[in-house]
């Protein structure tokens, strides 16, 4: 597992655009969207929310466009796969490195955003939490999502991808709601800390299933 | 030396869209032995040398290995990085550049004054050859080599079978496909259709 880790956070943090690219994009949306709209106007707050999330989604998609191609083409999959018999903990690693160099990130960077646009610094507490649970959830969904469609374009697997996020953005959206209402907001966090351990799990057993049926 | 056997393939069986690849193929391998596998294009040596890495299942027949065997594969596609150095590419593959035995097998295929340059620059054949290190320094039981001296030059294909010849002395066995003439002593199979 520590020479996993080793291995892949060592291709990723040599592959430079592929993960500061999509941070760089996460903070343009971000720094874009208040010059759309009067910057101290009540609607920039009001949709903030709904920005940020969106733009962590999008990010996503964009950094996880060749997350298993690259491997899958040089036969990196294929050897690994002779070496261990399985491909479970490659994958697991894989997406806990991207969440750890892109997820991580732009949870802090969205943070920070969420914090000067509100000028409250208790939305910490909405948008740090939420952004670290939600982030992982989309990098494994899309993962999911580019497995399907691998050799076939990733914008196939985005489109698979997409109504699997629905209910975890639905939560996103009820967590800021009562945020807004003064309610409490933890038992929201738990649920969606809940999904999010169940999927660490499954999705990487579903995706070494579909690499495997692809390299054969 | 008692050649003990590793592999036995029984009545494999292959297909692809009702064509038959290859049917009731049965065979075994001891230790200390070569496996020539032979055929022609599209044949179905690449897709025999997959069921026997467990890549993909026969469509009929079993495969038993030992227990203990490990294996090293070397296939069409050569597990290197076109964005990072060759000494990064041996690093992700743990292979140790201060070991001298490492540096002999580089000088020996005149890499090893291009441990800094992006693969991505090198040329097929200096791709092949980085490729081949990571069986070169291997210690595995078994080698599956598919292919191997495709885009090689003489002299390290002269080097590839002194090396082979080597490890089968040591008791380690070969499986292998190839069109071009490889001299070590192995036995063959021809999976080509009557």
């Amino acid at each position: 597992m520590t020479n996993l880790l080793r291995i892949e956070s060592f291709k990723l943090l040599k592959k430079i655009r592929a993960w500061l690219g999509p941070i760089l994009i996460f903070l343009l949306i971000m720094i874009s969207f208040p010059l759309t709209v009067e910057l101290a106007s009540e609607e920039l707050k009001n949709i903030f929310y709904s920005i940020l999330w969106l733009s962590s989604l999008l990010t996503v998609m964009v950094s996880l466009d060749s997350i298993f191609f690259e491997d899958f083409d040089d036969g990196t999959l294929e050897h690994y796969f002779i070496l261990n018999n399985s491909l479970f903990s490659m994958i697991l690693i894989k997406i806990f490195i991207y969440w750890l160099l892109i997820g991580i990130p732009i949870s802090i960077l969205g943070t920070f955003f969420s914090i000067s646009t509100s000028g409250e610094f208790s939305s910490f507490y909405i948008a740090f939490p939420s952004m670290l649970i939600s982030s992982y959830i989309f990098i494994n969904l899309f993962a999911l999502g580019n497995s399907l469609s691998l050799n076939k374009g990733s914008a196939l697997g985005a489109l698979i991808t997409m109504p699997l996020l629905f209910p975890v953005l639905i939560l996103l959206g009820k967590i800021v709601l009562n945020a807004n209402f003064g309610f409490e907001i933890s038992n929201l966090l738990l649920l969606m800390l809940g999904v999010l351990l169940i999927i660490i799990v499954i999705i990487p057993f579903i995706i070494s299933f579909v690499i495997k049926t692809h390299l054969e | 030396m008692l050649n003990n056997p590793i592999l036995e393939a029984k009545n494999l069986s292959f297909s692809i869209n009702q064509n038959n690849l290859f049917h009731g193929l049965s065979f075994e391998l001891l230790s200390g032995e070569a496996l020539h596998i032979k055929g022609g294009n599209g044949s179905g040596k690449t897709t025999l040398l997959k069921i026997l890495l467990g890549i993909t299942s026969p469509r009929k027949g079993h495969i038993k290995w030992v227990d203990d065997t490990n294996t090293v594969y070397l296939g069409h596609k050569n597990v290197l990085k076109d964005y990072l150095s060759v000494e990064d590419n041996l690093y992700l593959h743990g292979i140790d550049l201060a070991n001298t035995s490492t540096k002999s097998i580089l000088k020996e295929l005149n890499l090893l004054d291009k441990i800094d340059i992006l693969v991505g620059n090198l040329s097929y054949g200096q791709k092949k050859k980085l490729a081949l290190v990571r069986v070169l320094v291997n210690q595995s039981k078994v080698i599956v080599l598919d292919e191997p001296c495709v885009g090689l030059d003489d002299r390290t294909r002269a080097y590839i079978v002194d090396f082979l010849n080597s490890e089968l002395s040591k008791n380690k066995s070969v499986i292998y496909t190839s069109h071009i003439p490889i001299e070590i002593n192995s036995k063959k199979i021809n999976i080509d259709k009557e």
